[in-house]
């Protein structure tokens, strides 16, 4: 009797088994759904001015900043913890928001040039 | 003392340049000849770039230098562009042949100084420079450019080298 016992735990735990992993792949997806997406915010460079100036963003959410004049400009933190390096006419560049990034941010190139991320 | 010196020295040769646009009016200029004065215009500013980063060992000066190279050559590629989609040649004319006679005398000057009196000279004629320049293109080219396509660079160029002057003005308050 006692091996018997043993024999019907085990086949409920290889069932236990064989459902999560039937269940496992469909609940990821799901799980998935659940997390915010990231909103995706876009910085025109155009006219020595980003567009817009002042952008209300979250940690997580995604910036691209793109380069519509003539001349190379950035897009750098004003204490220099984040940047966009070298944008060359119609070059865009991306970058994830974290927390540190609430602040004033400049051109390098053109110190006139300022504008403010804020959440 | 010195550094008034140079300073009317600075005025002294935008006065030149004034008053010889007034004895040769540029509002008269064609467009290629207007073109010719830019392109000018451009390249002596970014000899006067390359000379303040030979001699100077100021970063701001440095940095300001290194944005007038960036931003005329710029201006200079998307002109030639243009020259090349019309086919069309710039024409050398009086205030080109006066601007780059006038460097001359100010690269000289500037190429004997050194330290703080370069640096503030340097500020100074970047300042005046960018001024009256802004101002010709202001009032006397851009009204009288005919073909539309040169008229909109120019005033994509006018926004550009107005940001410079308001940079140059930043610069020169720096240095005091």
């Amino acid at each position: 009797m006692r091996p018997m016992k043993m024999q019907r735990r085990e086949v409920v735990g290889w069932m236990a088994a064989a459902i999560a992993a039937a269940i496992l792949p469909f609940t990821i997806p799901v799980f998935a759904q659940m997390q915010p997406t990231p909103t995706v915010h876009i910085v025109d460079i155009q006219d020595f001015a980003f567009a817009p100036k002042m952008l209300k963003v979250e940690p997580g959410d995604r910036i691209t900043w793109i380069n519509k004049d003539i001349v190379p400009h950035t897009a750098t933190a004003n204490d220099k913890s984040w940047g966009t390096g070298n944008l060359k006419p119609n070059q865009s560049s991306t970058i994830t928001v974290t927390k540190g990034m609430f602040d004033g941010y400049f051109c390098r190139f053109h110190p006139s040039m300022k504008a403010t991320l804020a959440q | 003392m010195k550094i008034r010196t140079l300073i009317a020295s600075v005025a002294l040769a935008l006065t030149t340049i004034v008053s010889g646009a007034q004895a040769n009016d540029p509002a008269k200029l064609n467009d290629l000849q207007i073109a010719h004065v830019a392109y000018t215009a451009d390249n002596i500013d970014i000899r006067y770039a390359h000379l303040a980063l030979a001699i100077s060992t100021n970063p701001q000066i440095h940095a300001f230098a290194r944005t007038m190279i960036r931003d005329h050559e710029a201006v200079n590629t998307q002109a030639l562009a243009l020259l090349k989609k019309l086919n069309a040649n710039p024409q050398d004319n009086f205030l080109s042949k006066q601007l780059t006679a006038n460097s001359h005398k100010l690269v000289d000057k500037m190429s004997k100084l050194r330290g703080k009196a370069f640096d503030k000279f340097y500020a100074n004629n970047e300042l005046a420079y960018h001024k009256a320049v802004n101002g010709l293109v202001a009032n006397a080219f851009i009204p009288n450019i005919e073909n539309a396509e040169v008229k909109a660079l120019f005033k994509v160029g006018l926004k550009i080298f107005k940001v410079h002057e308001k940079h140059a003005e930043m610069m020169v308050k720096g240095l005091k």
